[in-house]
């Protein structure tokens, strides 16, 4: 047994046992030793991760542990070993980041349950990315959505928590309903549970492969199936968030890769469909994301962005495979596992960020924030790294991965043999592009509004800088965000072997990847600190400081700013009919047109799918509940009749066959 | 063959003297259609000048980002003017990548975008609102265009694409053509220039690039105005490089006279921005999205000749 294999069944081991004792402990639990716990865990795992990437080893869990019909299979290679390394790297923020935060959680959440929930998540994680075989999968699949489920309902006493949690829970119903269905069915073909031994042969075999598909599609949040993350996300307490956006939407992709892309499944019309989706996804989810005013809910939308652009790589991975350019299926499902890394480093940050000003302004609503970044300068330079990775600024990671995903969909454009599918490919493109500008305006939006200005309110006018192990939580994704922009041609050399895992091609990443990120580094920063100090800093002429420009009137206010509703209002306007946009005037007053009294106006966003396509389907099945209830009416004789019913027809079907 | 040095200096003369010279030439050209004597060509030099030897007031709202968000776009619009080949006769830079160059004019926005927020002042805050919806109307249109352009010449450089090796074929004049228009119609936007801003006026129910700038005075006024300025000549010359490769199918033009043509050229595409300045009228805010329609056509078109009369080459040769 490799010293990789020892690890990781030591961390789990060793998490669950913790998780027993502190669920044992409750209400007394003190956050610093959990957090270690964490912290000394994602330790072992990054070390875990780094010698496990060399390795291809199966092992099964000993003799006792057995899953009825197959054994706790684990295994560990270097797309595994690659996810790992995310869970660990977002661990290790996590558990810094956590005691500090959780202070302002005090009295509404149970430490004890809260901590062995977030030990029992994070082992689920650990072990969904190393299972072997479905049943497996499976297991740490239940476990892993309903360990979230629960956190996201961490402080019970809130209503919208609970909904939250209840929505969540309701999507990962049909989502474990979907897998199920598709894993069974796939097991009747193939008969092995084993990943490894699957084999996509043809017709019958695409129910099954559309069913998983569609269960990853909705963990992953992809759309039409996404609504749950606007929801859970702004109920769930910055950590969990940030494990939940940062790593695990992305074991639905990983996944994705290891049934579909390790095995020879070869369906043209899948491949087409996840791209499709993948590009609605990035589109819609940022069109979204700019109208929200609530943080971490702009930020779930984002998330969905995102995950839309990972979801494009793979599927344009499968049609590049399927048409026989192993080289251009290597560079995108490459290019979407950087960004997925990428995502998960930026996203977690960006998660916690939002905590952090959550924890102190006790609010996450923009329309009252506002001029925090002079109270708590540090946490603002963190999230502008972060946002602008997000927005793949060069030369920060973000860039890095966005080209390379640029890259393979230009590529099959010039090599495609078909003209549609090339226009596909180029028009994703624009989308692309047009999906990246509305990422700046709502990551511009999102800290312009809360950094910059003035305070709103008081809740931001009395927010303090948060303390250090909190901005050390924020310091690391940040700082890993600019080393990997830095390395990126080094970090593409770690995808080499799943790309000859999967396309049996190895690419040459200095040949691919031509952008220059050091040296655009060492322009930028020796140009701009060269001009700042020559021209623009205080040493040089006269610098004054004076109030900001108000037409001479005096005295302006925080209220007399840009808020974020008007920030968004152009591009909401023209995307009404998407949004379901509405806005209402009301001009008071006798002489209405030149002298108005009051001037009133409402704006109201509405989600179009919540409304119109799964509003309608809660309806309908709560209309099903009530008139189905009505079989169950107490009386002993009807239940009886039921049975001689049953038995009659079971015997007519039994006559029959 | 001319040394590199000369290159250089040849070039670097251009970058600087280009931007205030075409703004100026802007100027004149409308105040003459005014019927106005109007300003000299140098006179953004001398306002220059002037903002260089005067003090600065900064608001005491702003944090950080207001004078580090000048510096570094300063910094980024020279470093966009050195890789992209908007002038035959640039040098050669590597790593000259199209995504690269549309990636950091999205950088140079976001900073300019925070800055504008950073006043805490009503205008900078609609300012920015403006410049960013103008930007994502615009951004599929330019991403189009050089795509297109990158289908024909296979390879996603822009040295490559902009290279004069080979003349234009019949195939490829169309791409020329509409890539020519959609970048120039997407630069009056991203400028904000006449249809959709005019840049003359300080009128508050206007404004969008104004707003964002309320608040820079002295020598950042001056670095913004200088990055502001070397943007516009850098995109007058990407249309200008795009309508002289349509120029090659026809006549076989050498260094020399590409070289010259080439500056002549931005000085036409500023003509007739002067022109546009002088006969038209500001659009209604709410119809930017029409006008933007067109740049995205041209963009759409671009890819579609690019398509198709890649197939058609491959049909023929």
């Amino acid at each position: 047994m490799p010293a990789a294999a020892s690890l990781l069944s030591a961390t789990v081991m060793s998490w669950l046992i913790i998780c027993i004792f502190l669920a044992c402990s409750g209400k007394n639990t003190k956050h610093s030793y959990p957090a270690f716990a964490l912290l000394l865990g994602s330790i072992v795992l990054l070390i875990a991760a780094v010698m496990g990437w060399s390795c291809d080893f199966t092992w099964d869990a000993p003799a006792p542990i057995y899953l009825a019909v197959a054994p706790l299979s684990l295994h560990i290679d270097s797309l595994a070993s690659i996810f790992i390394g995310l869970l660990a790297f977002v661990g290790i923020s996590i558990s810094s980041f956590s005691p500090g935060y959780l202070k302002h959680l005090d009295g509404k959440i149970n430490p004890g349950i809260y901590w062995a929930q977030l030990l029992l998540f994070a082992g689920s994680m650990l072990v969904l990315i190393l299972a072997a075989n479905a049943l497996t999968f499976l297991v740490a699949w239940e476990i892993m959505a309903i360990s979230s489920a629960l956190l996201v309902a961490s402080d019970m006493s809130n209503h919208t928590a609970r909904r939250a949690a209840f929505i969540y829970l309701g999507a990962t119903r049909v989502a474990t309903t979907f897998l199920m269905a598709g894993f069974l069915w796939m097991f009747t073909i193939v008969r092995t549970w084993n990943f490894a031994d699957w084999h996509f042969a043809g017709l019958p075999t695409a129910t099954p492969a559309f069913l998983i598909m569609i269960a990853l599609c909705i963990k992953a949040g992809i759309w039409p199936f996404h609504e749950w993350l606007p929801h859970a996300h702004p109920a769930a307490p910055a950590p969990v968030s940030a494990y939940m956006s940062g790593v695990m939407i992305k074991l639905s992709i990983y996944a994705l890769i290891r049934i579909f892309l390790f095995s020879n499944f070869n369906s043209p019309f899948l491949g087409l469909m996840i791209l499709t989706l993948g590009l609605v996804s990035a589109f819609w989810g940022v069109l979204y994301a700019l109208i929200q005013n609530d943080i971490k809910r702009l930020l779930a939308y984002s998330s969905i962005e995102n995950v839309g652009l990972i979801v494009s790589g793979v599927g344009l991975s499968l049609i590049a495979r399927r048409l026989g350019m192993p080289v251009i299926a290597g560079i995108s499902l490459a290019g979407a596992l950087f960004h997925c890394i990428n995502h998960g480093i930026f996203k977690s940050l960006l998660f916690l960020g939002a905590g952090a000003i959550d924890s102190q302004a006790h609010t996450r609503n923009l329309e009252i924030l506002g001029g925090l970044g002079k109270r708590m300068p540090w946490t603002m330079l963190f999230f502008v790294c972060g946002s602008a990775a997000l927005c793949s600024l060069p030369p920060l990671n973000g860039f890095s991965s966005k080209w390379i995903l640029y890259q393979s969909l230009f590529q099959l454009g010039c090599a495609s043999p078909s003209l549609w599918l090339a226009g596909v490919a180029i028009g994703a493109i624009g989308i692309f592009g047009l999906v990246s500008a509305i990422a700046v305006a709502t990551f511009a939006k999102t800290i312009g509004i809360a950094f910059l200005g003035r305070p709103r309110s008081h809740f931001a006018g009395d927010a303090e800088e948060c303390s250090s192990m909190m901005l050390l939580a924020l310091a690391i994704p940040a700082a890993a965000c600019v080393v990997i922009g830095a390395l990126a041609p080094y970090v593409l050399a770690l995808f080499q072997p799943i790309c000859i895992k999967a396309f049996n091609k190895t690419i040459d990443w200095n040949s691919v990847y031509t952008i220059p990120n050091g040296a655009i580094y060492t322009i930028l920063i020796v140009l701009a600190s060269s001009i700042y100090f020559i021209w623009l800093s205080q040493k040089r002429g006269k610098v004054e400081r004076f109030v900001t420009w108000d037409c001479g009137y005096g005295a302006l206010s925080g209220r007399m700013q840009g808020t974020a509703t008007s920030f968004a209002e152009n591009v909401a306007y023209t995307f009404a009919p998407l949004l379901e946009y509405h806005r209402h005037f009301t001009i008071a007053g006798r002489d209405r047109r030149h002298f108005p009294e009051a001037i009133t106006t409402e704006s109201d966003v509405d989600s179009i799918l919540e409304h119109h396509i799964y509003g309608p389907i809660v309806k309908f099945v709560r209309w099903l509940g009530e008139h189905i209830l009505r079989l169950q009416a107490g009386s002993v004789h009807l239940y009886l009749g039921y049975m001689l019913l049953t038995l009659v027809g079971l015997m007519l079907v039994g006559i029959l066959i | 063959m001319t040394p590199v040095y000369l290159k250089w200096l040849i070039f670097a003369v251009c970058m600087v003297a280009l931007p205030p010279f075409s703004v100026g030439f802007i100027r004149k050209v409308k105040a003459r259609m005014q019927n106005r004597i109007g300003a000299p060509v140098w006179q953004p030099v001398y306002d220059w000048i002037k903002f260089f030897r005067k003090g600065q007031t900064v608001s005491d709202n702003t944090t950080w980002v207001f004078q580090v968000s000048t510096a570094l776009n300063t910094a980024v619009i020279i470093l966009i003017a050195l890789f992209v080949p908007w002038l035959s006769f640039k040098p050669a830079f590597g790593g000259d990548d199209l995504f690269l160059l549309l990636y950091l004019l999205a950088l140079m926005r976001f900073m300019q975008l925070l800055s504008a927020q950073d006043q805490g002042s009503a205008f900078g805050g609609f300012g920015a609102s403006r410049e960013a919806y103008l930007s994502l109307l615009v951004e599929p249109a330019l991403f189009l265009c050089l795509a297109a352009l990158a289908l024909i010449a296979r390879s996603t450089s822009l040295s490559v694409i902009f290279d004069f090796s080979h003349r234009c074929t019949i195939y490829e004049a169309p791409v020329w053509l509409s890539v020519a228009f959609g970048i120039y119609l997407a630069s009056v936007v991203d400028l904000s220039r006449m249809p959709i801003d005019d840049p003359s006026t300080h009128l508050e129910l206007t404004m969008v690039h104004e707003a964002m700038m309320l608040e820079n005075s002295g020598k950042n006024l001056g670095l913004s105005e200088f990055g502001h300025f070397l943007r516009m000549v850098v995109l007058y010359g990407l249309t200008t490089q795009c309508l002289l490769h349509l120029l090659s199918m026809e006549v076989l033009i050498g260094g020399m006279m590409n070289a010259v043509l080439s500056v002549i050229g931005i000085f036409v595409v500023a003509f007739l921005t002067a022109m546009i300045e002088s006969i038209f009228v500001k659009l209604q805010w709410r119809r930017t999205p029409e006008f933007v329609a067109y740049a995205l056509t041209m963009g759409l078109l671009a890819v579609a000749s690019a398509l198709i009369g890649g197939v058609y080459a491959r049909h023929t040769l």
